[in-house]
């Protein structure tokens, strides 16, 4: 009797149509382990990145992202000495409103360029060495944020836009700038092209405002990818670019899986700094070239190597940068249930 | 036991009613598909809509990565349409390619 239940049961099930797709909330993020030779200082710097992802609903989504890193260097006397640091890149709540916006609220990337939202994770940059241009504008925010995508009147030409408020926060994991801006871009599906502009006004103490153009061309026919920032300050903190060409080797038996990767990029520093500015801004207070060149090994498309080599030339601080490590990214669910709304 | 054997036929006429149903509705694409081949042609149309807007959206930033479980997938493209400020169309079409 009991089988012959079983049995209807089962055929029950079979007649049932799919059930409807609910996402589930998932852990993912990143986890590496890199060694850094900086000018002779060698650092090793193993590192986690886990990002939440919690969706309610049909239009809410959940966001968090923290990272946690021990960074390893040899001092003089022989001994390796450890530094942990440790932050939160991101933990906002967004609100699909409707196709043209989302609203977002929280601490969230600074919507300045392209480097700090899209390829800021260890697991997608090309080089774990991050553009000078980085440093210019102000990495996180902490307010509200209106930002889309939609067609632009034709399914050839995509256009896409943030603009942001954020406050002033002098916490140390969460410290952000009074500022407001924003961007927007062109993505042209076709011959897959892309190019937009960013602009940053800082509201407190000197005020100073930052502009950037970027540009992305990924070619139908050849696996590169071409990509550039240009990025200007009014401030202290000058000016800078970089070009970033990748090559995937995947027409060169026994090379498939690899990568190739060159970035040459320069930085202005600001005219007239003062000697204690130029201690105070490091790197940023020098002209700098700098060139770079790596490779990447996918041994699954979750699972790489990498190594590159750079030179950077700096007025009395010429160097070498050599990295070599490896990345993991990670991705699990957190229920077998669809959201929790 | 005649109780017994009255629940167990009318489970038995439940099940396979809505299983003959369920056989039907699938029947019925099928004399779909062969009258109307443009109906099948819509998905994989949108099959290949999807594999595109994959690659040319997805590539912009990193590797293709494999398909995950459908309702993971569906937490994914939503982060994503968040992040890479992909667009409501490229959302669908993306995510159907995937969960296929």
């Amino acid at each position: 009797m009991y089988c012959s239940l079983l049995l209807l049961f089962s055929v029950y099930l079979w007649g049932q149509d799919d059930a409807e797709l609910k996402p589930v909330p998932i852990l993912t993020g990143s986890t590496g382990y890199f060694t850094r030779v900086t000018a002779g200082t060698v650092q090793d710097a193993p590192t986690v990145s886990p990002l939440l992802l919690v969706p309610l609903g049909d239009k809410w989504l959940i966001e968090a992202k923290g990272s946690l890193t021990d960074t390893f260097a040899k001092n003089r006397a022989g001994t390796y000495n450890g530094l942990v640091s440790y932050g939160a890149a991101y933990a906002q709540v967004d609100y699909i409103a409707n196709p043209y916006v989302t609203v977002s609220a929280g601490r969230f990337i600074t919507p300045f360029g392209i480097y700090g939202e899209r390829f800021g994770p260890n697991w997608i940059r090309a080089l774990q060495v991050t553009p000078m241009t980085s440093g210019l504008t102000s990495g996180g925010s902490l307010g509200g944020m209106l930002r889309g995508g939609f067609p632009a009147g034709t399914e050839k030409v995509n256009f896409d836009y943030a603009v942001y408020f954020s406050t002033n926060n002098t916490n140390h994991i969460v410290a952000t700038d009074r500022s407001t801006g924003g961007r927007i871009g062109f993505f042209l599906p076709g011959p897959r092209l892309e190019f937009g502009a960013s602009f940053q006004q800082t509201l407190q103490l000197d005020r100073p405002h930052a502009a950037a153009v970027h540009f992305v061309w990924q070619p139908n026919r050849v696996p590169l990818s071409l990509r550039s920032e240009y990025v200007r300050t009014s401030g202290l903190k000058g000016s800078g670019y970089y070009i970033e060409a990748t090559y995937q080797l995947s027409q060169v038996p026994y090379l498939r899986r690899v990568e190739a990767v060159g970035r040459g990029q320069q930085f202005l520093k600001a005219d007239n700094l003062s000697a204690a500015t130029i201690r105070r801004l490091g790197a940023l207070g020098r002209d700098t070239k700098q060139g770079d060149f790596g490779l990447n090994y996918y041994f699954r498309p979750d699972v790489r190597a990498s190594a590159s080599y750079g030179r950077q030339f700096a007025l009395g601080k010429n160097a070498n940068l050599w990295t070599i490590g490896m990345t993991y990214r990670f991705l699990m669910p957190l229920a077998s249930r669809g959201s929790v709304l | 036991m005649r109780i017994k054997a009255i629940i167990f036929v009318s489970l038995l006429t439940i099940s396979l009613g809505r299983l003959a149903v369920a056989q039907s509705a699938k029947s019925d694409d099928g004399n779909a598909a062969r009258v109307a081949p443009a109906a099948t042609a819509q998905p994989a149309d949108s099959r290949l809509e999807g594999e595109k807007r994959f690659h040319s959206n997805c590539g912009r930033c990193h590797m293709a990565p494999p398909k995950f479980p459908p309702r993971m997938m569906a937490t994914i493209i939503r982060h994503m349409r968040v992040r890479a400020t992909i667009t409501d169309e490229e959302m669908r079409l993306i995510l159907k390619y995937m969960t296929q």
